[in-house]
């Protein structure tokens, strides 16, 4: 059974037609062509399909598309349209990555968190960070890249409020 | 100019990484392209009596389905594959052999249409009976796998002896014989005799396996996420006859590799299932048939290990077991590399060892990260401490004193140089967890609460203990890597090479190589993906071999070049080419009055751009009958140190600290360098604590996520660190990828003995397995 639902993707609105039974992840790969998506386990446990929805990091292999509608989605493709992000220039510059194709997933947790946390400890990185798996295994990088990048936003936040 | 060799720069590609728009096959699309399913055995062994795709093949959208008929006496098909060993069909023919066996592949117009069309194909078995453990399978009478081997094509890899047992399922057998193995034993004032035994695990690069292909005007083109562009390339040609030259196999970086994308996996059948739409078709696997794709392999390792008077070891003889599972895949090779490391890296005058490839019927074993050595040294290092203990010597003292020196003969009788064990790697370690000689026994320390002196009432429950270990690791010899580069007359530089990308940044260690022998900016060098139609042949990305041999390779092009660019040079400048140097992009005349940039040079010479090129092979080779000769062009070794707290209510492992130390030669960058071996470390890390594929009566039970845990940034030690050792003696670089793998798990569970006095002789090290042992040695005092 298909369904026309109207999307906010990276601010654009869109309407697309979806089967019912169709992921976010599907969709946002088939009809928005947001390849930073990616499907690591299907069933929520690895974070390499994390967007946020309304700020939140939501693993997209696990939400309908249909129940996305009207909702704020946010992948990786809409960081750094002006130069990178400071938390996508704390990873380059601390190489948190190897193959990389968890990254997006990272990026966008980690974004949420410091939102959530601007300032957070080594201990929370790791507890906000555990449902994104890195089988590479650059954790450590990431630690470094996260901090900073935590210390880098803090003047911006200071400005914001 | 200043070399960039030697510095941490950051990937060259790291902008793509981090915008999310790295090219993954995954990615890959093209007009009108169809998805492919795969249909697989849910017998672990059956008889395949019936395939009725008639009421698949009616479902609206199905565009083609691929199933035996297709192949069976089509002389435009030959119908299987495999590395060494052609046994592997592109869909099942007679009869499937594990549970995930292919039998059939729809292309369809989208997912939703092929998973319906698999779900009517009927499929009628004869289930047969199986066998999975692989002693077992050796045992006579066990069902046989593969009654004969289909007719081989092709040739064998030259490093490959193949024994192999028809009508039995020992698919390969590797002999080493140093020495008098039974005069050792002999003389042997102490003889210890263990058994050692890992499971199966899986690679789970998060990237699943992709392929797409298309096969149109008599060529077939493959998109691929594989580390073997030029075996892939070699497979199609043999499955659809056709020169090399009209298959060609592109791929993008990886999302992760780690072995598993070895040698044909989906090529095959996704090629063959294009070939029958007529269309181009992709095939993205799920978790689950990922897991259905290649393992590590189990293996059970019996260790026989003689001792003189003195502690020195004078004899062990080794049976290995490897579970090749279904099919060869690159088992004929890997008992070769898991059979002469069970030596270790220990000065031992007499070796015996028998090596089994043995087939069963669960998920075909492939090449993994570490490649047969993890194995090995699960057995050996864990070992090590258990004579020590006995012998009454510090595990530490005990490695320095048996341990390989520069000028000793190794297990395969070749002597070893650049050995760095005592004076930096065991250091190293030793600092890294203040590891006290002679005081660091189990029963002689205190409990943890005992140690933070608190005069606590109750006793603590938790108990510490470290330990080290050290290994040997060969790279694949003899081998070849060919690279060319062009260049532009712009002064910029390509590098192509068929490296794959993996995360391992070889993209950006070979323009960091480039770039020094060139002497032009990193920013001028461009470095392609492979592409067999346009990109020099390199047998593989893996065995820790790209750095080295492709790096060699890249150096050796560039150097090429330089000379056209010198000859071209003294031409135009009226003056002999000896008196010329090049650097900066630009080529001066030795007392520096006169130059041309390399741009200039080329324009003026009119050749549009210059090309170089460079080839690196490798030679060595064992014996057949007695596995002497040269097994590795020059040896990986690596240690590591750490230190658990083991919880004796719970039976949980915590790890403290964990150190690795992994020698390196000439480190290209240091960063890179780091983050591959923080990688191993947690690759061990998971072995040595939960991974595991769990099997019940061939049905794996826990393929997927949930009931398969990798290690996550919960898991990471409470202190993590690691050293990459270079040593001025040392002027080539050694491969890193994988040497600080194996160290891994006997140091966990030495640490584990060393801390409650319970050896676990089986991966991985559970809580469960940790209080039963407690369980027993309560027992045993009580």
């Amino acid at each position: 059974m298909k369904k026309t639902v109207r999307l906010r993707v990276n601010g654009l609105e869109q309407e697309v037609s979806v089967a019912t039974h169709h992921t976010l992840l599907d969709v946002l790969r088939r009809e928005f062509k947001l390849h930073s998506v990616r499907e690591g386990c299907g069933i929520g446990m690895c974070g390499a399909c994390t967007v946020l929805v309304e700020g939140k990091p939501v693993s997209s292999c696990l939400l309908l598309a249909a129940l996305a509608a009207e909702k704020d989605v946010v992948t990786v493709e809409a960081l750094g349209r002006q130069g990178l992000h400071p938390i996508q220039q704390a990873f380059v510059d601390h190489t948190a990555f190897q193959c990389s194709f968890c990254t997006p997933g990272f990026l966008l947790t980690t974004k949420a968190l410091l939102e959530e946390n601007p300032a957070p400890t080594p201990e929370q990185v790791k507890a906000y960070l555990a449902g994104n798996l890195c089988r590479c295994g650059s954790y450590m990088k990431i630690m470094d890249a996260v901090l900073d990048a935590a210390r880098r936003l803090q003047p911006a936040n200071a400005n914001a409020t | 100019m200043p070399s960039p060799v030697g510095r941490s720069v950051g990937m060259i590609d790291a902008d793509e990484r981090v915008r999310g728009t790295v090219a993954y096959a995954l990615n890959a699309e093209l007009p009108g392209c169809l998805t492919g399913r795969i249909l697989r055995s849910p017998h672990p062994h059956a008889r395949l009596v019936r395939i009725d795709t008639a009421r698949a093949e009616q479902l609206p959208g199905v565009i083609a389905i691929l199933s035996r008929a297709d192949i069976v006496d089509n002389p435009a098909l030959y119908p299987y594959f495999g590395p060494v060993v052609r046994d592997q069909p592109v869909v099942a023919l007679d009869k499937v052999r594990f549970v995930g066996d292919p039998v059939a592949a729809v292309a369809a117009v989208d997912d939703d249409t092929a998973q319906q069309a698999l779900e009517l194909i009927e499929v009628e078995y004869e289930p047969l009976p199986a066998v999975f453990d692989p002693e077992e399978a050796l045992v006579p009478g066990a069902p046989i796998l593969h009654e004969t081997f289909p007719p081989q094509r092709g040739a064998m890899s030259a490093d490959i002896v193949f024994n192999p047992s028809e009508g039995s399922n020992q698919l390969n057998h590797f002999k080493l014989r140093k020495g008098d193995v039974e005069a050792g034993f002999e003389q042997a004032h102490r003889i210890f005799e263990h058994t050692f035994r890992c499971p199966p695990v899986q690679h789970v690069p998060l990237e699943p396996h992709v392929a797409m292909a298309l096969v149109e005007a008599g060529k077939v083109t493959v998109w691929s996420g594989t580390q073997t562009p030029h075996n892939i390339r070699a497979q199609l040609a043999e499955i659809f006859q056709l020169p090399l030259a009209q298959i060609r196999v592109i791929v993008h970086t990886l999302g992760g590799g780690y072995g598993s994308k070895c040698y044909t996996k989906l090529e095959p059948i996704g090629a063959v299932l294009a070939w029958k739409a007529r269309r181009p078709v992709k095939i993205v696997l799920r978790r689950e048939e990922d897991f259905l794709t290649v393992t590590k392999h189990q293996a059970v390792i019996h260790l026989r290990t003689g001792v003189d008077r003195d502690g020195r070891i004078v004899a062990r003889k080794a049976t290995n077991y490897f579970n090749a599972g279904a099919y060869a895949d690159i088992s004929p090779r890997l008992i070769k590399n898991g059979g002469y490391a069970t030596a270790g890296p220990y000065r031992i005058p007499n070796v015996w060892v028998d090596s089994y490839a043995v087939y069963s019927n669960i998920v075909p074993a492939g090449a993994f990260r570490g490649y047969g050595v993890s194995q090995a040294a699960w057995a050996y290092e864990s070992q090590m401490d258990m004579i020590a203990e006995a012998l009454g010597y510090d595990p530490l003292e005990y490695r320095q004193m048996n341990v390989l020196h520069d000028g000793d003969t190794f297990a395969t009788g070749e002597q070893v140089h650049d050995m760095h064990y005592r004076e930096l790697l065991l250091a190293d370690a030793q600092k890294a967890i203040d590891w006290r000689p002679g005081a660091e026994a189990w029963w002689q320390r205190a409990s943890a609460d005992g140690d933070r002196g608190a005069g606590s009432a109750t006793v603590s429950h938790k108990r510490r203990g470290k330990a080290i270990t050290c290994v040997i690791k060969g790279s694949v010899t003899p081998s070849t890597s060919s690279a060319s580069c062009k260049l532009n007359e712009d002064g910029s530089l390509n590098v192509l090479t068929s490296s794959v990308e993996m995360g391992q940044g070889a993209k950006t260690v070979l323009a960091q190589l480039a770039a020094e022998a060139a002497g032009i900016p990193l920013e001028a060098i461009t470095v392609s993906e492979p592409d067999t139609d346009s990109t020099p042949y390199d047998q593989q990305t893996s065995s820790s071999r790209t750095t080295y041999s492709m790096g060699t390779a890249v150096t050796l092009a560039v150097q090429d070049v330089k000379r056209q660019l010198v000859e071209l040079a003294a031409d135009q400048l009226e003056i002999g080419p000896d008196d010329l140097t090049c650097d900066e992009g630009t080529v001066r005349t030795r007392d520096g009055s006169r130059s041309l940039s390399y741009s200039d040079v080329v324009r003026r010479s009119r050749r549009g751009n210059l090309l170089g090129q460079g080839t690196f092979a490798t030679s060595g080779g064992l014996d057949p009958e007695t596995g002497q000769g040269i097994g590795s062009i020059h040896w990986h070794h690596a240690a590591a140190a750490c230190e658990v707290e083991v919880d004796t209510e719970t039976g949980k492992i915590e790890i403290l600290r964990f150190h690795s130390s992994c020698f390196a030669g000439r480190v290209v960058n240091p960063r890179l360098a780091e983050l591959q071996v923080e990688g191993s470390t947690l690759f061990g890390l998971g072995q040595s604590l939960f991974e595991e594929m769990l099997y019940d009566g061939g049905q794996l039970i826990n393929a997927n996520l949930s009931d398969y845990m990798i290690p996550s940034f919960k898991d990471l030690p409470g202190r993590l660190s690691v050293s990459v050792l270079e040593h001025p003696s040392a002027g080539e670089v050694h491969g890193i990828g994988e040497t600080s793998v194996p160290p891994v798990m006997p140091c966990v569970a030495n640490a584990l003995y060393n801390a409650v006095g319970v050896r676990i002789t089986e991966l991985p090290l559970t809580p469960e397995k940790v209080l039963a042992g407690l369980a027993r040695r309560s027992e045993a005092e009580a």
